[in-house]
């Protein structure tokens, strides 16, 4: 009796907490709509600045998934491997840029892609040997001391970048290509970045879709998804499948780490940790374990976070809105996990 | 042989691996770091010990398996000459090619020098090189050498290493107690003289080794004697470490107490994280959220600068703050309750970053005064010098805040243990081994959760209120997540859910970075390796409590080898 009394409390907490959340949206919304703040054209600009963010998000929150797919756990380090292929492919676009390869034309694709190619090898050997160092040895300890190893772990490699490398951010090489607008002037207009990243990082999700469903290792991944034990049984070579799930989810950190070094023009030793946190959130939002999930969870988020805070937040008169967009990504994690632990595209599981 | 071939190519890997840690801890900048530290000055510094370790590490391991005696020297001598092997070439390139140094920014010129005892780099390596073999071949001998005298030597060579760290406060601490003598014999620039050395060394080795068999019969004495007068030692003992711990700061002096008020604080930060983590098992990433809350409640209510302009006391405040504390932990942790672990990290991790964002933000500035903070936190027993009139100390500064964290620490120790060995304790107990179970069995999961919650909630308050009258003003730059790592780090170091384990963890891990400075660079660095090595090697912390140890090992066979290592390391408790 007492007890489903106090169980109820905590619904009537829950059921206020989504009441005021709603009631903050479209009252916020409103106010900010009615009021014009912003023009339709800026609108569409911090739509466009979502996406590309977004699909940034969605390269990293893939690592989350996949790794989640097989192993059912959180690789926290997972946002310092991105950070990781951050880094290196800074120095390999440093050094090329210095010898002007990526002045002209040709070569500056070419240059992208030994700078791509670069980032997403290193940052791949960086997650198969975190899983072999830290993860292999812990395979069936309780739930919680792999994940204590992970958030170890990550402190760990952000630091001994920060040792390696120096711990000032570093200005990314300022490529023309890169510079200005497609279609300038027109209702289509996109800044030539983001639509370089966002192509980019589409055609690295089509990639790695076609590669968990139609290959051989793809389909041992999705087995071992299913059961890791009866997997073995079939003769799967579960502990290589794993070191080869971590190898591709750092392939794509690597991959993201380079576009976003671009987005932003910088990068630094600790650059991995919100981004990384972020890229859950978008691996949850979409339902963990999923794919398509990953992705669409990624660009939701990006958008969330870049329309979010001038669209629910300046209605109310807060002051200098863009500086919650972080609260704005850590609440729809927390509001996510608390409602719809599974995300969208996952289906409840039992506990 | 084929076995034999397989035994030398696991040695050169383990060589191979430690070489590759040896690259790393000196292009990671440790090295460099620790290299004008002496430890016995003029014959070796602590930059140098960190270049041995590996290679020592490497033979003692490889020599670990079984064949004959010579044999397993040769796999030491080998494994330490590999890890030598490896350094020489990475050396003599990064002499070579100092464009290395754009990219890996330690590589300077001057570590090169170091490593090459100021020789050029060729002859260097190859010092090194013979160094790293003979270190292999020491290490193996180690292993070799009967258990006892291992023991003893090893008491005598951590004995050294401990005294040359203690320098910077011992040596002016000696000379205050009219040692002088002593200081100058043991010292020189920085480190310990080659007489001190020889001295401490020997002094180390005669008490470890009449220390233990002492030590053995002892305890034997005191188990075999009756219950009533185990009480009566174990209350003096009690006592005696109450009153040293009250003498502590006069004892340390002044800069050492400023470095106690810290361990001090973050033992109570890490008694009440225990209460959570260590005994109801929900990892909770965002402490530091609460930590925040008690220092800006502190500081809202008690500065006059502050928005409400209160300026109540202390002592005043204190129930509000530990109120609202409570009141923070359950509001966070009702939505979360039906968490899973890992989840609940996350979920807490967010809401500790969302305070944080908060405290900062423009949007809260009129109230929580931005990154600028709040100043004007009148320190928490005014800025009155106690006079103690039988000893004739005089207390003030960091030396009066101690004493408010040394009671809190204790008070909370105490409930803390209280709770644990209670219905409550075995209620959070069963929660943690099995949620499901524990629910089947009668257990009420939410309310239990709430209290731990709240517990860990107050605790951290606490903290942060003596925290904001410590420092004498709150800004939200001191609150980031790093915070709440630390804390953790703490607890998994010392020993989830054990409290002697916590203050150990504070100890190593606050209190060490302060004496050597060197350190604070790579903390948080030691802090992750911390944590990834302590969950791989030994998950029960280094002074487990004991039904944790029996839950983390529940699965493996007991082997007459880990029977051996467990009753040492009971013997070592």
């Amino acid at each position: 009796m007492n007890r489903s009394r106090r169980l109820s409390v905590v619904s009537v907490i829950l059921i206020l907490l989504r009441i005021g959340v709603a009631v903050a949206v479209v009252l916020g919304t409103w106010a900010t709509i009615s009021a014009g703040r912003l023009n339709p054209t800026e609108w569409r600009d911090l739509f466009i600045f979502g996406i590309a963010q977004g699909s940034v998000y969605a390269l990293i929150a893939l690592g989350y998934t996949l790794v989640y797919g097989v192993l059912l756990m959180i690789n926290f380090a997972h946002g310092d491997v991105f950070m990781f292929g951050g880094m290196t492919g800074f120095f390999v676009a440093d050094a090329l840029a210095k010898a002007g390869f990526l002045d002209g034309m040709p070569s500056i694709l070419i240059g992208m892609v030994v700078v791509l190619a670069v980032a997403m090898v290193s940052s791949s050997l960086l997650a198969i040997l975190l899983e072999r160092i830290a993860y292999r040895p812990l395979r069936r300890a309780p739930r919680l001391v792999p994940l204590i190893t992970a958030i170890g772990a990550s402190l760990f490699i952000s630091n001994s970048v920060r040792g390696l490398y120096g711990e000032q951010v570093r200005a990314y090489p300022r490529l023309d290509v890169f510079q200005g607008y497609f279609f300038e002037g027109g209702p289509f207009q996109i800044l030539r970045v983001h639509a370089i990243v966002i192509v980019a990082a589409t055609l690295l999700m089509v990639v790695l879709y076609w590669f968990v469903e139609r290959t051989r290792t793809g389909r041992a991944m999705r087995a071992i998804s299913e059961d890791k034990d009866t997997a073995a049984l079939m003769g799967i070579n579960v502990d290589r499948i794993i070191s080869v799930t971590f190898g591709i989810g750092g392939l794509l950190a690597g991959a993201a780490g380079v576009l976003f070094a671009i987005v932003f023009g910088q990068v630094n030793w600790f650059m991995g940790f919100l981004p990384g946190i972020k890229a859950f959130t978008a691996a949850v939002l979409g339902g963990i374990g999923s794919i398509v999930g990953a992705m669409v969870g990624g660009l939701m988020l990006g958008v969330l976070e870049s329309v979010g805070p001038n669209l629910f937040l300046s209605g109310f008169g807060v002051p200098s809105p863009n500086q919650l967009r972080d609260v704005v990504a850590f609440t729809v994690l927390v509001l996510v996990l608390i409602f719809r632990p599974y995300g969208i595209f996952g289906r409840p599981e039992g506990r | 042989m084929p076995v034999a071939f397989g035994s030398w190519r696991r040695a050169v890997a383990v060589g191979a691996v430690a070489g590759v840690i040896v690259l790393y801890l000196i292009a990671v900048g440790i090295v460099l770091a620790f290299a004008e530290r002496n430890m016995v000055t003029g014959f070796v510094t602590l930059g140098r010990v960190m270049l041995s370790i590996p290679p020592l590490a490497a033979g003692y391991l490889i020599a670990g398996r079984p064949g004959p005696i010579a044999s397993r020297l040769a796999a030491g001598l080998l494994a330490g000459a590999v890890s030598g092997l490896i350094l020489a070439p990475a050396l003599v390139f990064a002499d070579a090619v100092p464009q290395v140094r754009d990219i890996l920014l330690r590589i300077s010129p001057k570590v090169i020098a170091f490593i090459s005892f100021d020789h050029p780099a060729a002859f260097g390596a190859l010092v090194n090189a013979g160094l790293a073999a003979v270190l292999g071949l020491v290490g193996a001998a180690a292993r070799l050498t009967p258990p006892r005298l291992r023991a003893t030597l090893v008491w005598g060579v951590l004995g050294v290493l401990i005294i040359s760290m203690l320098e910077p406060f011992l040596r002016p601490r000696l000379t205050d107690f009219g040692l002088g003598a002593v200081s100058r014999l043991l010292y020189k620039s920085h480190g310990l003289t080659i007489p001190g050395a020889v001295v401490t060394f020997a002094a180390f080795v005669i008490f470890t080794s009449f220390w233990t068999p002492l030590r053995t019969r002892a305890s034997g004495a005191i188990a075999a004697s009756d219950p009533r007068r185990q009480a009566t030692l174990r209350g003096v003992g009690l006592l005696l470490l109450i009153v040293l711990l009250l003498a502590l700061p006069e004892i340390a002096g002044s800069f050492l107490s400023q470095v106690l008020v810290f361990v001090g604080l973050y033992t109570l930060l890490a008694l009440g994280l225990n209460i959570v983590v260590g005994y109801a098992g929900l990892l909770d990433l965002g402490y530091v959220a609460f930590y925040a809350v008690g220092s800006y409640l502190t500081a809202l209510l008690t500065s006059p600068l502050s928005s409400f302009g209160l300026g109540l006391p202390f002592w005043v405040a204190l129930p509000v703050v530990i109120l609202g504390a409570a009141l923070t932990g359950l509001f966070i942790g009702a939505p979360v309750l039906r968490l899973r672990g890992d989840y609940l990290a996350i979920v807490t991790l967010g809401f500790g970053e969302i305070a944080r964002i908060l405290f900062l933000s423009d949007a809260l500035e009129p109230w929580l005064g931005g990154t600028q903070g709040i100043l004007g936190v009148p320190p928490l027993l005014g800025t009155a010098r106690v006079d103690v009139p039988i000893l004739g100390w005089e207390l003030s500064g960091p030396t009066l805040t101690y004493y408010p964290i040394l009671f809190f620490c204790i008070l909370a120790a105490f409930v803390a243990s209280r709770l644990k060995h209670s219905r409550t304790g075995r209620a959070w107990n069963a929660m943690r081994e099995d949620e499901d179970v524990a629910e089947a069995t009668g257990v009420n999961i939410v309310n239990y959760k709430l209290l731990a919650f709240a517990l860990g909630a107050s605790v951290g308050c606490l903290g942060g209120a003596i925290f904001a009258t410590h420092l004498g003003s709150v800004y939200p730059g001191t609150f980031d997540v790093l915070v709440s790592i630390t804390v953790l780090s703490i607890i998994i170091l010392g020993g989830m859910g054990s409290i002697p384990g916590v203050v150990v963890g504070s100890l190593v891990l606050i209190g060490l970075p302060e004496l050597l400075r060197e350190f604070a660079e790579f903390r948080l660095l030691v802090y992750g390796g911390v944590l990834v090595v302590m969950m791989i090697a030994r998950p029960e912390g280094l002074l487990p409590d004991v039904t944790r140890r029996r839950e983390l090992h529940e699965d493996e066979e007991p082997e007459p080898e880990a029977d051996a290592t467990s009753l040492a390391a009971a013997e070592g408790t």
